[in-house]
């Protein structure tokens, strides 16, 4: 059984590296993206079991990234954790709509963070 | 007629001696089982005893398999206090990794506006901030330059003399300031102030980094947030040192070449 494989997208490539460290204790396929086009690409080519999204992002952002995963194909389905720094009610509410499965807000909390993965995952 | 011939006498006498023989083994029995009595009594009630304690030690193992709590009653006390202990150290642990990350991405590069952008995203999702602004200071210059910025009025911070409110005032002094801490003297557009901290090489204070509102879903600066901004203040004041002389040398080899 192959490990779980996970796409951790955001165009800040601090973030990235702390999700890597945060998730490289599990047993996981880490693939990172830097922004919506590299990561739908990525997505419909791997099949990840799990996507991490990042909304601002340059050339195609988060929620426009996913609206493109919930279309009918390989990556209806996936679920996808929004991370981001909106954690405003009205974001929240759009990122839902738009067909997030769950939402982290930054300053990421590691341990948050880990036992959503787990949720989805497992460990 | 002799008695001693009489054979009646003979078998009169005959069953006089085993009665009496008889009689004395039946005393003798007697006394020994009078003396075993007691030994056996003792015996029963230690066999008696044995069996009481027997049954409460069943007793206690059907209740320990019904109800584990009840037989450890310590245990869940223990099992709660390592629960807490290994979330303190899990969250310790994560902490460390923001500290790792931080130092690692600023000293990535040799390049300046990267590591400028470097500290923008350890501000923005390390700490939780996107009202920042980072300002250089020359060689004797008692100016600060705004060199980038984040939600903020870039115009109204371009450039701020030394000693001139609170950013002006942690550049000068080489202390940091924190809003919660007691409020310094603020400038006009220095009401919403967080922290400020001086970018330091040695004691040589090059900069400073001022960090406005935090996102609305942090109330509050953390302890973690303080290690970083400590960091900040040394590791991303010399990586900026170290960018400005690497692009000396550049153009110094440039001009050689």
């Amino acid at each position: 059984m192959r490990p779980r494989r996970i796409l951790l997208v955001d165009d800040a490539e601090t973030i990235l590296l702390f999700e890597r460290m945060v998730l490289g204790r599990g047993c996981y396929e880490l693939l990172t993206a830097h922004d919506g086009v590299e990561a739908l690409d990525l997505a419909r080519r791997e099949k990840p079991d799990l996507i991490l999204l990042d909304v601002m992002m340059p050339r195609m952002d988060g929620l426009q990234t996913l609206q493109e995963l919930r279309k009918p194909g390989p990556t209806a389905s996936i679920p996808v954790i929004m991370v981001t720094t909106r954690g405003e009610e009205k974001s929240v509410s759009e990122a839902f709509t738009s067909g997030c499965t769950d939402y982290i807000v930054k300053p990421i909390n590691g341990v948050e963070l880990l036992a959503k993965v787990r949720n989805y995952v497992g460990r | 007629m002799q008695h001693e011939d009489n054979p009646i006498t003979e078998y009169v006498r005959r069953v006089n001696e085993e009665t009496r023989r008889f009689a004395y083994e039946l005393l003798t029995e007697n006394e020994r089982l009078r003396t075993r009595l007691p030994v056996l009594q003792r015996e029963r009630d230690d066999a008696r005893a044995e069996v009481t304690r027997l049954r409460q030690e069943v007793e206690r193992h059907r209740r320990e398999r019904s109800d584990p709590q009840e037989a450890l009653p310590g245990t869940g006390v223990e099992s709660s206090a390592f629960e807490s202990r290994y979330a303190e150290l899990e969250q310790q642990n994560f902490s460390l990794m923001n500290l790792y990350v931080a130092s690692y991405r600023l000293h990535g590069t040799l390049r300046q506006d990267e590591v400028i952008a470097t500290i923008r995203e350890i501000i923005t999702n390390l700490i939780g901030s996107e009202e920042l602004g980072i300002f250089m200071r020359s060689r004797n210059s008692s100016r600060l330059r705004l060199v980038a910025s984040m939600g903020i009025d870039a115009a109204a911070y371009d450039s701020v003399p030394l000693g001139s409110g609170i950013i002006g005032s942690v550049a000068r002094s080489g202390r940091p300031f924190v809003a919660e801490e007691g409020r310094g003297e603020a400038g006009d557009h220095e009401r919403t102030l967080t922290a400020c901290y001086p970018l330091k090489v040695g004691k040589t204070v090059t900069g400073a980094i001022a960090i406005f509102r935090l996102l609305e879903q942090k109330p509050a600066l953390e302890p973690i947030d303080r290690e970083l901004f400590t960091l900040l203040s040394t590791q991303a004041a010399m990586a900026l040192y170290c960018t400005e002389l690497h692009g000396r040398l550049e153009a110094s080899a440039g001009m050689t070449a």
